[in-house]
């Protein structure tokens, strides 16, 4: 029995399942660059404010932000495909199979990666046509393509938890404005040095913010080993959290159904 | 292996409600087995301890020689499995989904692709293979799903309920498919079903389940004859049904359950040489006969002997989604079908 071979057929049909259902995956790609389009228009002079990092443009200061934000959205699109497989009944005929049961679960979040990877490369390419400079160039670009996959395993470890626990894809799809807030209460579209109160406290210690100011230095300064290892290793405490609460949850429903 | 399917006082507890409780059964080699009862009965959550989808809370299973729950992946290995209302991916096409169950069960790449369109052709699927899944009626979508379970060449094949919901001419042609792949491959076939006619059909023995419990065993023809005398139905005016209820209780037989309530039945224990003598009586009682029919022995008037009810009238209320944990699951269908109508 090739678990390998099961792994990659699953993540083939992830991927293939979700580039058929545009409607899913097309607000993550534009909401994102809607929210950047009205934030670099309206906010570009806050770039001279005292204490803003010295940025090309605010474009420039909200590319990885943009794109995290699309890939916490995708991430969100495979732990909803879970939640359909278990409504549908296709799930149980995976179950009914001699696969390794975390086999199902990897394949799918190894789908999401892939997805991941394509969207950070779709968002660096539309940011670069806008003029976005990239100061850290291909090797800052490589970074940011694997952070977006590593961070969409993370998300779809998170979301394919959820849709393992309730077997409902509206519950997935209703943890969006999570997300939202996590971006909000972060350094994605604001420098927290430039927030006050118990809003810089919240931002300063969200994993989220940590992980955007290194990708954004590879973006705005340029790269060093520091801050590419500092966004990839972040991403990968974020995506080791996500699968554990993902096997976790799939032993969980294992065990109450068996 | 010796037999297929041995059980043995399986039983399965959710919470309270004992679904499947002591059931007891043997499927020899080769053999079609119909496992017959009504929306609710247990059948689904027997097909589900014996295909490891659920551990049982008593009792055993062996099947294709393993243990259901000691020996779960041996059991997968070995067994075909096309679960109620087609659990199938709307947005794969059928090939897709056939190289997909067979990489699953360990088949190589190019065996995967030959036996994908082997098999397509084989249930009359090669012209939509191509085509997604969303796309299919639903007697398209069974036999797929029948497809699917075959990639591997069980031993032994689960159908559950394969044609429920399904118009006569694609029930007709999945009965066809079955029998073909149990006489010319000798599969064995383990199928549920709520239908009569389905288990009468295929199957070459059956068990009726009702409230978890196997309640009747044995092949139909014993079945039948086990419950012997003919039904005689009749419908007389509804100022005399009383009294005409009371009288061929008393001097032809024992009363049966009517498929409708209007209807008296009765076993005419002395076979049709009585139906005159009842009509006289009927006449003598000043009673009017609206209608009269004899029928001999069917699967329904063994299972109305064994349960008190009729399933074939029991029908009409599955059909209206209403009742009982088949019945929710059939309604999951249903929204699936809109689903996949949505993004197809």
């Amino acid at each position: 029995m090739s678990t390998a071979a099961s792994v990659a057929v699953l993540s083939r049909r992830s991927v293939i399942g979700t580039a058929r259902q545009p409607a899913t995956w097309m607000p993550g790609l534009f909401f994102p660059l809607l929210i950047a389009a009205v934030n670099s228009a309206a906010l570009t002079r806050a770039t001279g404010l005292p204490g803003f990092p010295d940025v090309q443009s605010f474009l420039q200061f909200l590319l990885p932000a943009t794109l995290i934000q699309g890939v916490l959205f995708g991430g969100i699109v495979g732990g909803a495909d879970t939640a359909l497989d278990i409504q549908n009944g296709f799930f149980e005929r995976l179950l009914a199979s001699p696969v390794r049961r975390s086999a199902i679960l990897v394949g799918r979040l190894a789908g999401a990666a892939a997805l991941g990877g394509v969207q950070a490369l779709v968002f660096v390419a539309i940011f670069v046509v806008f003029g976005a400079t990239i100061e850290g160039g291909l090797a800052a670009v490589a970074v940011l393509v694997v952070v977006g996959m590593i961070l969409a395993v993370a998300v779809g470890g998170v979301a394919s938890a959820i849709g393992l626990r309730t077997g409902s894809q509206e519950a997935v799809q209703n943890s969006f404005p999570l997300i939202f807030v996590l971006l909000f209460v972060s350094s994605a579209f604001f420098p927290t040095e430039l927030m006050s109160g118990w809003y810089q406290t919240a931002a300063q210690a969200n994993p989220l913010s940590w992980l955007i100011d290194a990708a954004r230095d590879l973006v705005v300064v340029g790269f060093t080993w520091n801050q590419a290892l500092a966004a990839v290793g972040w991403s990968v405490v974020l995506a080791v959290v996500g699968i554990a609460v993902a096997l976790l949850a799939l032993r969980r429903r294992l065990r109450v159904a068996s | 292996m010796n037999e297929p399917i041995l059980v043995e006082g399986l039983s399965r507890r959710f919470g309270d409600l004992e679904a499947v409780s002591g059931v007891d059964l043997t499927v020899a080699d080769g053999e079609v087995f119909g496992f017959l009862g009504p929306n609710g009965a247990g059948k689904s959550t027997t097909v589900r301890m014996l295909t490891t989808l659920l551990r049982p809370t008593g009792g055993r299973a062996v099947v294709a020689g393993y243990d259901v729950v000691r020996q779960a992946d041996a059991v997968r290995r070995s067994i075909g499995v096309a679960l109620q209302d087609a659990a199938i991916d709307p947005l794969m096409t059928g090939h897709e989904l056939l190289r997909l169950q067979a990489t699953l069960h360990g088949i190589g790449r190019s065996e995967a692709r030959r036996k994908g369109d082997e098999l397509l052709a084989r249930v009359g699927l090669s012209a939509a293979g191509d085509r997604r899944v969303g796309t299919y009626s639903g007697g398209m979508r069974r036999r797929l799903d029948l497809a699917l379970s075959l990639v591997h060449e069980p031993a032994v094949l689960f159908l559950d309920e394969p044609t429920t919901g399904l118009d006569p001419m694609s029930r007709i042609a999945l009965w066809e498919e079955v029998r073909r792949l149990n006489t010319e491959r000798g599969t064995t076939v383990f199928l549920t079903t709520q239908y009569l006619e389905e288990a009468d059909q295929l199957a070459g023995r059956i068990a009726i389940i009702d409230h978890g419990r196997i309640v009747r065993q044995g092949t139909p023809t014993v079945l039948k004859a086990e419950v012997g005398a003919p039904t005689l139905v009749l419908t007389v005016d509804a100022a005399h049904r009383e009294q005409a209820r009371a009288l061929l209780c008393e001097r032809f037989g024992a009363e049966r359950p009517a498929a409708r309530p209007d209807d008296l039945a009765i076993g005419l224990a002395g076979g049709a040489a009585e139906v005159t003598a009842v009509v006289r009586a009927l006449d003598e009682l000043g009673a009017t006969l609206e209608h009269l029919e004899l029928s001999q022995p069917t699967l329904d008037d063994v299972f109305a002997e064994a349960t008190g009810r009729r399933l074939e009238g029991a029908e009409g209320g599955a059909a209206d989604g209403s009742t009982t944990d088949d019945g929710a699951a059939t309604d999951g269908a249903d929204d699936r079908d809109e689903l996949a109508g949505e993004r197809g």
